[in-house]
């Protein structure tokens, strides 16, 4: 039912048509849609998963790619806990604007905010940025690196997933103050929960 | 109390629970059982510390109902809860407020439309109700989170008019109360203003597609939205003015709304967006809104002209709603601003044509400003602009300067129209008037032209520009509007008219004029004679208009069309000033020259034109047609104003050197170099000799004094070394040649000698009126057309 002990806000962004609803849809409903139009503006779904037997509340906010909606799903970022930075392992322009994503995310998003790389679409024949590639970016980068594929399913739970318990696992190291904070080492990374307000619990 | 449905185990729930649990009914569809909701209503009002117990437990059953996708008891129960916000006013409220904030926020997180709909419902109905004891902890941004992605919605207007029904609440609800979030901030801004605009643009967009889809309600988005933004912006303090315009900027920039790619010269959304931001502004801010939007302009220096163009065309419409309103410092800085952004256009703006939409749109911009400032705003507006034109002065000015001095001029003209003249004092002052008139001798005559009508729409108190647009003899018929001048206005004109005066008769000079020029300068000068009627003036009026007409008859360098367009400007002066100043036998001396001219002459009088017919006659074979001097003093006499002014000495032409001098000077260096560039010193002669109040450079002085002394002296010198070397060829000549010889050669030489003779005579035929005084005047030409190349000093 209802008693999630934590809430966390994930905004997935990326250029226009590498799969953002997709990724979300194929999650919160276990659908792939077929003929999904674009995103306007801000889309907005709920998933209650498990981890470590608690319940984690996964917002997930699903934004337009175009550039034309960036002022408003720029003002998203800002609330983020985890990002998620989508691009389409077949389109090698969707990979080329990575670094303007990452300005952005820079400029508008709290700097703790955990960055996930995601490679969409690896049911597609057509690959044109090998995994390598992917990887090393987000080794560059300081992100985690997945690849995904909506259609297949492949992935796409292990993601949320993983951000979730990252999430959590950074909200327990805040959550207990006994420990001093830089002992609080995930997968290599130092990271504190951004702002007291990142995680609301109730009851 | 047994309430019965649930059995006997309802006995050992809460009491609160069972309340809860009754109100429920078996089947959803059988909707809110109305007893049973009275009474736990009852039951809240009697005991409000169980208010927050039984709004958690609804919330628990909501979500489990939720959960279990029984969607019509959540319908009751969020009918429910809304119920017990209306009827408990207690301060134990804060606390249910939790739950049901929860409660919607359950809903709105649903992927279901009707929830999130009926939800927003609920939480509009929360946001109306005022809350006595704030709530520190609460927190909106879910909220507003959420609404602004549903005004997004692909899934139909209901989700969307929820949506920005759902931010109209969250502004209210927030902004009149300090201590719960600052809806200010620029995270919730950015979100809001952004959805707001969206769907008054969306809808626009459809209405384009659609027109005979008339909205029903008032409840379509774009108009919803508008309201919304409306409010919003009404109730935004200084301080939070910005954070509410900065997404507005963005959300433009972002979707191409300046210059929608469609139709790119269509900015009606801007426009409207912004008089809704001007209207609804309070308006001691307003214009903040033209000084964000002017900074818009300079961080969109280097977008396409189009854009600018779209930018300074809201600018123009809107500022006039915030005109009324700014102070002082701010007035001079936009016009600064905006004068900079011309600049700008004219030095790295060629000739593309939208970039002159843009320069257009800037002076439109200007002009709108000034028209809504109080006079003496503008008075100062124009002097500002004025101080801004680049001079002629300067010589080595290049096409780009010209192009800024005429755009200047048009935006001092743009100001002007929307002067309207009290006192002419007041509206010239000397550090106004006095660059207008040096500007007025521009080389440029469209330039000189729009000089001439700055002036005019400077001057013209009682509508009568229209009618003097023209020259015309007929002046019974223009049905001018006289009014008898103020004393302020003969003080300005006996002190100012000489410069003025000066001014016109020098821009008449000029050789580059076209009639247009020419009649602008009789609109310039009928105005003034109209305006400023009266006996004083007149003797100076009709001084200048001799003048005008010996400068039509003397003059080297105008062309005959340009001498008979001066004849007909003389004419329909002398035809005006009588008949204003009513002097009627003046008026019929002017008459029967008139009637003289229409049957010997026609092409002394008006209409001007550029080219005569090929046998039209000099004026200067026809003394008889010209308007002599010495009648109009008499009938001047007759009249009754004393023309002795009139009749000693005149500042043009027949009376003061200096004038002609610089003039014939001037006109000369214009024949020899093609082109005024030195244009400057001929009004200052002017000045020199007519107007001893008026500053000038000293060092220009100097300079055309030396120049002359030296122009002088040497010519001299060459002349007498000619002279002894002619002496020395005669006499060498007449010591060697034989007799006949000698005849033959000095009888051409004679006839040479008479030649030039005659030639210098016909030249200055005109001057032969002069009192011989003024030899070294007539010198001076005489010595050009002979020594030409000595003059290039």
């Amino acid at each position: 039912m209802d008693d999630y002990k934590f809430l966390f806000k994930v905004v997935l962004v990326g250029n226009a048509g590498v799969g953002k609803t997709c990724l979300v849809r194929r999650f919160t409903q276990g659908l792939f849609p077929p003929g999904q139009g674009a995103t306007i503006g801000v889309d907005f779904m709920i998933k209650t998963v498990d981890v470590d037997n608690e319940k984690v509340k996964l917002q997930i906010w699903d934004t337009a790619g175009q550039e034309r909606f960036r002022s408003i799903t720029q003002s998203y970022y800002r609330s983020a806990h985890a990002l998620i930075l989508v691009y389409d392992i077949s389109c090698q322009p969707t990979f080329d604007c990575l670094p303007d994503w990452l300005r952005e995310i820079e400029e508008y998003a709290s700097s703790k905010v955990l960055r996930v790389l995601v490679g969409n679409k690896i049911d597609r024949e057509d690959r044109e940025i090998p995994t390598h590639v992917g990887e090393e970016f987000a080794e560059r980068h300081n992100m985690y690196f997945l690849e995904t594929s909506a259609k297949e399913a492949e992935n796409v739970e292990r993601l949320f997933m993983q951000i979730a318990e990252d999430l959590m696992k950074q909200a327990r190291s805040r959550d207990l103050p006994r420990y001093d904070a830089s002992t609080t080492n995930i997968n290599g990374r130092t990271s504190t929960v951004s702002d007291s307000n990142c995680c609301s619990r109730f009851q | 109390m047994c309430f019965g449905c649930c059995g006997c185990c309802s006995a050992f729930r809460p009491r609160y629970k069972r309340f809860v649990d009754n109100i429920f009914p078996v089947y959803p569809q059988d909707g809110l059982v109305k007893n049973n909701m009275e009474k736990l209503t009852f039951y809240a009002l009697s005991s409000p510390e169980k208010l927050d117990r039984i709004g958690e437990y609804m919330y628990q059953r909501a979500a489990r109902d939720i959960y279990r996708r029984r969607y019509g008891f959540v319908i009751i129960a969020m009918e429910a809860m809304d119920q017990l916000l209306l009827a408990c006013h207690a301060p134990a409220l804060n606390l249910f407020v939790e739950s049901f904030l929860k409660m919607v926020q359950k809903l709105l997180e649903s992927t279901e439309p009707e929830l999130q709909i009926l939800a927003t419902q609920s939480f509009v109905k929360f946001a109306n109700i005022e809350e006595d004891t704030p709530s520190y902890h609460r927190r909106y941004d879910f909220f507003v989170s959420k609404f602004s992605a549903m005004c997004h919605s692909s899934e139909g207007d209901q989700i969307r008019i929820a949506g920005i029904k759902g931010l109209q609440a969250v502004v209210r609800k927030t902004v009149s109360d300090d201590l719960v979030e600052n809806i200010w901030e620029p995270v919730h801004m950015d979100k809001i203003v952004p959805s707001l605009l969206f769907n008054m643009q969306n809808a626009r967009f459809l209405n384009n597609e659609a027109k005979e889809v008339i909205p029903e309600d008032q409840t379509d988005p774009p108009m919803l939205a508008e309201t919304c933004l409306r409010e919003l912006v009404g109730r935004a303090s200084f301080g939070h003015i910005r954070a509410v315009l900065k997404p507005v900027l963005k959300h433009f920039d972002l979707h191409k709304l300046w210059a929608p790619e469609d139709n790119p010269n269509n900015n009606e959304f801007a426009i409207h967006t912004f008089r809704i931001i001007m209207f609804s502004i309070q308006a001691q801010y307003s214009y903040t809104v033209v000084e964000t939007l002017v900074a818009h302009l300079d961080d969109n220096a280097k977008s396409s002209p189009i854009i600018r163009t779209s930018i300074s065309g809201v600018l123009s419409k809107i500022i006039a709603i915030a005109a009324g309103e700014s102070v002082g410092p701010m007035v001079l800085e936009i016009i600064n601003s905006l004068l900079c952004h011309l600049r700008d256009s004219v030095k790295h703006g060629t000739s593309m044509t939208e970039e002159k939409q843009y320069q257009d749109a800037l002076i439109n911009a200007l002009g709108e400003f000034a028209n809504h400032l109080p006079d003496y705003q503008k008075i100062e507006i124009m002097m500002f602009i004025m101080s801004k034109i680049p001079f002629p002065l300067v010589d080595n000015h290049t096409p780009a300067d010209n192009l800024l001095q005429s755009i200047l001029l048009k935006s001092l003209l743009k100001v002007g129209t929307k002067y309207q003249t009290i006192h002419l004092n007041s509206t010239f002052p000397v550090s106004f008037l006095e660059p207008l008139l040096r500007m007025s001798l521009a080389p440029d005559p469209e330039m000189r032209l729009l000089v001439q009508k700055i002036l005019h729409t400077l001057l013209d108190r009682h509508q009568n520009l229209e009618k003097l647009t023209k020259p015309t003899v007929n002046v019974s018929k223009l049905n001018l509007v006289l009014e008898k001048s103020s004393r302020p206005d003969l003080i300005f004109i006996n002190k100012h008219g000489p410069i003025i005066y000066d001014a016109l008769y020098t821009t008449l000079q000029m050789d580059s004029n076209t009639p247009d020029n020419v009649e602008a300068v009789y609109t310039t000068l009928a105005l003034l004679c109209v305006e400023l009627a009266s006996a004083e003036t007149v003797i100076d009026l009709l001084q200048l208009v001799l003048g005008i007409q010996s400068l039509a008859l003397n003059s080297t360098t105008l062309s005959t069309s340009q001498k008979f367009n001066l004849h007909a400007l003389v004419i329909s002066l002398l035809v005006l000033i009588p008949s204003v100043v009513t002097i009627p036998p003046l008026l019929e001396y002017a008459n029967q020259i008139v009637e003289a001219r229409t049957q010997e002459a026609p092409h002394l009088l008006p209409d001007l034109m550029v080219h005569y017919p090929q046998d039209s006659e000099v004026a200067n074979k026809v003394p008889h047609l010209l308007v002599d001097q010495m009648a109009v003093c008499e009938n001047l006499k007759s009249g009754g104003i004393d023309p002795s002014r009139l009749a000693q000495t005149s500042p043009y032409g027949a009376g003061g050197p200096g004038v002609v001098i610089g003039g014939q000077r001037n006109s000369w260096i214009e024949t020899a170099r093609g082109s005024v560039i030195d244009i400057n010193a001929p009004p200052e002669v002017d000045s020199v000799s007519s107007s001893p109040g008026v500053q000038r450079k000293m060092v220009e002085e100097e300079l055309t004094f030396e120049s002359m002394k030296k122009v002088l002296t040497e010519s001299v010198e060459i002349r007498k070394e000619a002279e002894a070397r002619r002496r020395k060829q005669l006499s060498d000549t007449f010591r060697t040649a034989t007799f006949s010889e000698l005849v033959r050669r000095t009888q051409p030489k004679h006839d040479v000698l008479q030649n030039k003779l005659n030639e210098i005579f016909k030249s200055l035929s005109a001057n032969d009126r002069r009192n011989p005084t003024e030899e070294k005047k007539i010198e001076k030409p005489a010595y050009e057309q002979n020594f030409p190349e000595l003059f290039f000093y």
